[in-house]
């Protein structure tokens, strides 16, 4: 039994080199491939160099493939996938060596051609397979743009389980709205259909409740005694410690959040006002349902690649402020406070960060409506300042398609009442200031009948000074 | 900074180096060895790339109009009808506990109650108690947040105004303008990120000191610029006569080679900073007198503002200036108003010092709305600490004094994120403790910071030895003053 165990951890061992090695007959087999075809013409002088590197290919892929064996046995890996990955991993070893004997024994170069061809796609498909059981079936697209996304027909799957918005704390079910997405965020990459370390699922209450390989991690109402929270609680450094070194640990919120639910019965589908709360656990609810009511805008939901910086220095060139919105966001406010004279031709540049620019200030600027065009190819555009600028009420038509734009500034300008019809479209549309244009009373309190949603600001009317009764001054009480 | 103190140890001499390297160089490897961190450098001090906020802002402008003095909450913002009930009875020992006095009111026999002068009435939607000598502020009820459970340590001005201020009672830390100016830089290439406004009421007033708006132990280009309360806002910006503008040019480029001379010799960062400066003034020169000339707005902005408003040194006149300031692009913008110190004659003192600042700092917020600027721009009103609920000195029917509590007091904020047409906090019936939601001046600070996206324990700076914080290691962000 012992003796079992000690070879089964020496199993464990050797098939945690599989991830590494295995690259180094793929990189070898390529290099082999590439000599044979690109050094065509000199065939005779490459072929004694490729077969020798084809055999060493062949010595490492079968090692590997043994490596790969002993990792699989661990169990923790999506049946499925893995199955697939197995037999072709296998099949390239095979071709591997067919194709060393092949190039050995001098068959015609037709048949060493195929035999090439085919062994270096199988290759590239197992490659794959086993990229998407270490990093899970979407890694590859999860980054890709929404629009190519949408192109190749790759849904998210994220996407498609939206965690419901806290908007009332107490009506929140606390697994599905406060458990389940630390979990996802923290602990679902390793605990998944795809991945099981340790045989455990974190991604369905059943799965949860069944446990990993050493049994159920949940011991209800005694969150001390439950594996997942001790697990957490563990040092930094014990083994044993989860989320493991070098993925980010949890927050102490979220570790409270956790034990808190443990220890009011871990029921599915309970709503926080229904367990009960102490003052520590009131204030970190507090921050998430907060936290929650902060996120302004869905633009903010869509991850984008950062912006190119030789694009925003060429922009930063003509006097424009053109940065991040925060530290860890690839947002970018493009703001022309110290570029007063700035024109369309100068803010053409823009273009090459459209797909970034969420705040654009170009108030007391030259830009004319000819730019609105540009405008319209800025789809995540939030913010829009264009405050004393020759805009006139037609290039308002190119903003109808911003599906996220929330705040227009057009104080300063020429917009009429017929531009306040185009704006009415924009469903988006939350904030509209319209101080000293040509709207009139008559044409807001339209807008206002059609869009109560929107908060328009058309410059103050009150009766100033409000004079102090001076009688009242006296003493009355 | 510490970068050039580093190189300048670079330029030690080689007798120097050899006579300190046998203790030097073994008492770092020492050190390594005990303490394995000691030479990795920490990442997250310098993770903030200076100018970027940590996470996207509310408010990407501050201005602050300090009320300087300490303006009384009972006859402004806190509502206690309980007092002038109990007007004349003392204050109950229960209710005082251990809050110490100062020396002007601590030997006194008996503490009298003293009710509010003025009457109260509620405004806006929210409903919100404000004094009637604010009028204005009033009719704005619903575009402010007041918070009426503000607390402090201090209990005198000077130590009081600097905690406020700076997050320290003594004056040795940069202010929390010249904090935004290190975290988030300048928006307008031609003006300072710190500007300092000052100016004078009628009641009895208390001095303020650059201490206030230093950079402290930040680079000096972080300082408050201070603008004059006379007809040339900044002093000595403009060409003396018979230099134009080719000779000015051609003097500071000349200034500069001499001071980078200089800076090569005694490597002392100031002098850099210098040079920053002398530059920065020279672009001041075209964009201060477009900014600061008052006489080219319009009539109705006149009209809200109050006449007063074109009169230079004025708050009225500061305010407007603080707006065109915070408008183009100033980062922070802080105004003093001296006069709230109302230890006696308060009903009279009081009533001229609402009338000065009332209805500007309620055009300032109805104008940036206009604008479309309140969205973004934080605007702070309020003093360094509240005043007594009992009187100072002799009580009469109509006249009393208060003399200083830093327990309990109120200020009110407007825009750049916070939740308006609310009131956050609450006293007891006597306006003396906090029975609900208490904000330090450590969790104002977090809080502020936290509208500006920037997350108040990661803005530090190392300083002798370890590092700071405005909120040094105090303070928490507040969510029910965020909208």
């Amino acid at each position: 039994m012992i003796l079992a165990e000690a070879s089964q951890s020496w199993l464990q061992f050797w098939g945690h080199f599989h991830p590494m090695l295995v690259h180094l007959p793929i990189g070898m087999f390529f290099m082999a491939g590439i000599l044979h075809f690109f050094y065509a013409q000199k065939q005779q002088e490459a072929r004694p160099i490729v077969t020798r590197i084809l055999i060493w290919t062949s010595i490492f892929a079968v090692l590997s493939g043994a490596m790969g064996w002993s990792l699989a046995q661990s169990g923790e890996y999506d049946p499925s996938t893995l199955q697939i990955h197995q037999w072709l991993g296998i099949s390239t070893c095979v071709l591997s060596l067919g194709l060393t004997y092949v190039m050995r024994s001098g068959m015609s170069i037709r048949i060493t051609n195929l035999l090439f061809i085919l062994s270096l796609l199988c290759l590239t498909i197992t490659g794959h397979y086993g990229g998407n059981l270490t990093h899970g079936s979407d890694y590859l697209t999860a980054s890709l743009p929404a629009p190519a996304r949408e192109m190749l027909g790759i849904k998210m799957e994220k996407e498609a389980e939206e965690v419901p918005k806290i908007t009332n704390l107490k009506e929140a079910v606390v697994y599905a709205q406060l458990v389940k997405p630390i979990l996802t965020q923290r602990c679902i990459s390793c605990h998944n259909a795809e991945k099981q370390k340790g045989k455990l699922r974190l991604d369905s209450p059943n799965f949860i409740l069944a446990g990993g390989e050493d049994g159920p991690i949940i011991a209800a109402g005694k969150p001390l005694e439950s594996e997942l929270i001790k697990r957490l609680l563990l040092e930094q450094n014990d083994e044993h410690h989860m989320p493991p070194k070098g993925k980010t640990p949890l927050t102490e919120n979220e570790i409270s959040l956790l034990h808190w639910w443990i220890q009011q019965g871990a029921d599915f589908n309970k709503k926080v006002a229904q367990l009960s709360s102490d003052e520590k656990i009131n204030a970190i609810l507090k921050k998430y349902s907060q936290a929650d009511a902060t996120q302004e805008s869905a633009v903010f939901k869509q991850s984008i690649r950062a912006a190119d910086e030789a694009d925003l220095a060429r922009i930063r060139k003509h006097g424009l402020l053109a940065n991040p919105i925060s530290k860890d966001q690839n947002y970018i406010e493009v703001n022309a406070i110290n570029a007063p004279r700035i024109t369309n031709k100068e803010l053409a540049d823009l273009l090459s960060i459209n797909a970034q620019i969420i705040r654009l200030k170009l108030g007391n600027t030259g830009v004319n409506g000819d730019f609105m065009k540009e405008i319209a190819d800025m789809p995540l555009l939030i913010f829009l300042d264009l405050q004393h600028t020759k805009i006139a009420d037609k290039d308002l038509e190119s903003l109808k398609g911003l599906a996220y734009l929330e705040s227009i500034n057009l104080v300063g300008t020429q917009i009429s009442d017929r531009g306040l019809q185009t704006l009415a479209k924009i469903k988006s549309l939350k904030r509209l200031y319209l101080w000293q244009t040509r709207v009139t009373e008559k044409g807001v309190a339209q807008l206002k009948k059609i869009r109560p949603d929107v908060a328009i600001q058309s410059g103050f009317k009150g009766l100033w000074p409000i004079e102090v009764d001076s009688s009242q001054l006296a003493f009355n009480k | 900074m510490e970068n050039e103190f580093f190189k300048n140890r670079l330029n030690i001499t080689r007798r120097h180096f050899f006579g300190q390297a046998a203790a030097g160089i073994g008492g770092l490897a020492l050190g390594s060895l005990l303490v394995p961190e000691l030479f990795k450098g920490d990442a997250s001090a310098q993770s903030l790339p200076l100018g970027v906020a940590h996470f996207a802002p509310k408010a990407k402008r501050v201005i602050y109009l300090c009320q300087n003095g300490a303006p009384s909450q009972y006859e402004s913002f806190d509502y206690k009808p309980m007092l002038n009930k109990m007007a004349g009875q003392d204050l109950p020992d229960s209710i005082r506990g251990t809050q110490r006095l100062t020396g002007m009111t601590a030997s006194q026999d008996k503490f009298p109650l003293v009710g509010s002068y003025y009457n109260f009435k509620q405004h806006g939607k929210s409903g919100t108690y404000i004094s009637e000598i604010f009028p204005h502020i009033g009719s704005i009820a619903d575009d402010i947040c007041v918070i009426r459970t503000m607390s402090t340590d201090a209990i005198n001005h000077d130590p009081a105004l600097t905690f406020l201020q700076t997050g320290a009672q003594v004056g040795n830390r940069p202010s929390m303008g010249a904090w935004m100016s290190y975290g988030l830089g300048s928006e307008n290439k031609n003006l300072p990120a710190f500007c300092v406004l000052l100016s004078r009421g009628r009641g009895n007033g208390q001095g303020v000191y650059s201490k206030l708006w230093t950079n402290g132990f930040l680079d000096s280009t972080h300082q408050g610029v201070v603008f004059s309360s006379s007809e040339d806002p900044i002093l000595y910006l403009n060409d003396s006569d018979g230099i134009d503008k080719a000779g000015r040019r051609r003097m500071l480029d000349q200034l500069a080679e001499l001071n980078h001379e200089g800076f090569a010799e005694n490597k002392d960062p100031e002098v850099e900073a210098k040079v920053q400066q002398y530059e920065m003034a020279y672009r001041m020169q075209t964009a201060v007198p477009e900014l600061t000339d008052l006489s080219k707005e319009p009539d109705h902005i006149i009209k809200m503002y109050g006449p007063e408003c074109l009169v230079p040194g004025t708050y009225a006149a500061n305010v407007l200036l603080a707006r065109k300031l915070s408008e183009s692009g100033v980062r922070f913008v802080q105004i003093y108003h001296q006069g709230w110190d109302s230890h006696g004659n308060l009903p009279q003192e009081m009533a001229m010092q609402a009338q000065d600042v009332d209805r500007s700092s309620a055009a300032l917020i109805t104008d940036l709305k206009q604008r479309g600027l309140l969205d973004e721009t934080l605007v702070i009103w309020g003093g360094e600490f509240g005043r007594t609920n009992y009187c100072q000195g002799k009580y009469t029917v109509d006249n009393y004094g208060r003399d200083h509590h830093p327990r309990a007091y109120s200020i009110f904020m407007a825009g750049g994120g916070v939740k308006a047409g609310t009131v956050y906090g609450e006293t007891d019936e006597l306006g003396y403790n906090v029975v609900k939601d208490p904000v330090h001046i450590h969790d104002f600070h977090a809080t502020v910071q936290h509208l500006m996206g920037i997350n108040h324990e990661q803005l530090t700076y190392k300083h002798l030895g370890r590092r700071y914080r405005l909120t040094d290691i105090a303070g928490n962000v507040l969510p029910g003053l965020i909208a």
